[in-house]
């Protein structure tokens, strides 16, 4: 193994995929005060942007930041070209804002908007495979991240497909194809990447040692079968292969749960932290997604399906970015502006580059306010779901600050 | 010739930034052994082989020897993952801390 840090990106790339993308967290919670409940579906037009807007502009620009620092580590080779991140924020932000605006009132911005995205993801996948090309042994976690980013090119040409139709230009089956940009893009790029980055990162930041892959290697197969499955049977119109599909993925979820509870178990740094509190209440907010996705199985109420997609994206989701975020940024900061010191000066940990109050305070606000929200959804009463989205925007707003205030932590203050 | 206990308090002065412990409390040192040219080889492991400060910490135990040991001309990591490190080889104030008791 020959990991190293002189292949990591400098911290002005990484930073405003984390910056920006937590300002858009902000923003998409803010958006979510002017839904109304009666009409939330996830075939309506503000659904569809606010979606767009969570995952391109929040979730997927940190998993590219994150990414930009991960792939030398994984790979255990430098990037091809790593200045080739610089171009990919801006264009997704650009290709977010016309996607947003194509769906809210200007439907012939969506193919604009996509293109742009198209670029950036296209940049990232073939800086990404150039870089594998340089791997002598492939391994499981490769092996992962070669089939997530397979799955992100085939979501994106489906999702080009999508935004042509919804502007006007051609004519096709948009239910169809709208699953299968779903499941290729959401369960097979983001799915896929937290699963096998959640066995680099969870041991390394946990201590845990001595645990078997079994269960993550077996969601990941098994969730590579339902989206192949979904791709096929969505097109030939087999719905009861397509419910097999959900199924297939409802389990696939439950053993990575299973995984992450093995790798609890055998954790050795039992240190409440920031770290750890996000972590468990967003693999809490997973398991309990879960149970509403089962009941919805059985049940069909539309406030199931809608409060258990809430619960992955920001409870699941969301609450794994902070956690992660409250370790990668102090340890980038800290790499970049301490690391040089040590042995001649006296440093910080990257524990105390940390705002401790300001994250507990931020997580208090934040799962308090899914809590809320996820009552308000599924209860379908406004000023419930109102209420806890003032109290996740205080929660994300304090998200925002720790990341300013970390990133712009100066030598100055902690090196004597 | 420095003996094992010396180039061992040596390597004590480099701290693991993630958790705060020296890399000898932490029980990431195996071995250490000094020749009649003063070259001194330590035989370490990390917590992770994911670790992105890998190369990092290999070249601080390197600094320190050489600070902290004035007569040595020459000293080299030799980077094992055999045995696989756990928190047994950690010392007892470190599982303590960790929470490991």
């Amino acid at each position: 193994m020959n990991i190293s840090t002189a292949f990591a990106p400098p911290f002005k790339l990484v930073a405003p995929f984390f910056v920006l993308g937590v300002m858009f967290f902000l923003i998409s919670i803010l958006l979510m005060f002017g839904s109304n409940l009666e009409t939330l579906h996830y075939l309506n037009s503000s659904t569809l942007a606010w979606v767009h807007i969570f995952l391109l502009s929040f979730v997927m620009l940190i998993i590219l930041g994150a990414m930009a620092q991960l792939v030398p580590v994984v790979l255990e080779v430098g990037h091809c070209a790593v200045d080739l991140y610089y171009a990919i924020y801006p264009l997704v932000i650009v290709g977010t804002t016309l996607m947003a605006f194509g769906f809210y009132s200007l439907p012939i911005l969506l193919p604009f908007g996509g293109t742009a995205i198209f670029i950036a993801m296209s940049i990232f996948l073939i800086e990404t495979f150039l870089t594998i090309l340089k791997v002598k042994k492939i391994n499981f976690i490769i092996g992962t991240i070669i089939i997530s980013n397979i799955f992100l090119l085939l979501g994106l040409i489906v999702g080009i497909v999508l935004a042509l139709n919804h502007s006007g230009i051609i004519s096709v089956d948009s239910f169809k194809l709208l699953k299968a940009h779903i499941f290729l893009v959401f369960f097979g790029y983001v799915g896929t990447t937290i699963m096998s980055m959640s066995l680099i990162l969870l041991p390394m930041f946990w201590l845990s040692h001595s645990f078997s892959w079994l269960y993550v290697k077996s969601a990941f197969y098994i969730l590579c079968s339902s989206i192949i499955s979904m791709l096929i049977f969505s097109f030939l119109n087999i719905n009861i292969f397509e419910m097999i599909s959900y199924i297939l993925c409802i389990i696939s979820l439950l053993l990575y749960f299973v995984q992450i509870f093995v790798i609890y178990k055998k954790r050795v740094r039992v240190e409440v932290d920031i770290y750890f509190k996000s972590m468990v209440f967003s693999y809490f907010s997973l398991i309990i997604s879960l149970i509403f996705l089962i009941t919805y199985l059985f049940y069909e109420n539309d406030n199931l399906l809608i409060s258990a997609s809430w619960l992955i994206l920001v409870g699941f989701i969301g609450f794994l970015i902070a956690g992660h975020l409250y370790k990668i940024v102090p340890f980038l900061v800290w790499y970049e502006r301490f690391s040089m010191f040590v042995g001649k000066k006296q440093v910080p940990m990257l524990n105390d580059l940390i705002p401790k109050k300001s994250s507990n305070f931020q997580f208090i606000m934040s799962s308090i306010g899914i809590i809320i929200v996820t009552i308000g959804l599924l209860t379908n009463i406004s000023e419930i779901y109102k209420s806890g989205l003032c109290f996740l925007t205080i929660g994300v707003i304090f998200l925002l600050k720790d990341i300013l205030y970390m990133a712009n932590i100066k030598e100055e203050s902690y090196v004597f | 010739m420095y003996s094992k206990e010396e180039i061992f308090s040596a390597v004590s002065t480099v701290i693991d930034p993630e958790v705060g412990f020296n890399l000898v409390e932490m029980g990431l040192i195996y071995d250490a052994s000094c020749n009649e040219k003063m070259e001194v080889l330590v035989t370490m492991t990390l917590s992770t082989k994911a670790c992105p400060l890998h190369q990092l910490i290999i070249q601080w135990v390197e600094e320190a020897v050489l600070k902290e040991l004035p007569e040595v001309t020459l000293a080299s990591v030799d980077l094992v993952w055999e045995p696989v490190w756990n928190i047994s080889m950690a010392q007892d104030h470190v599982k303590q801390k960790l929470g490991a008791f």
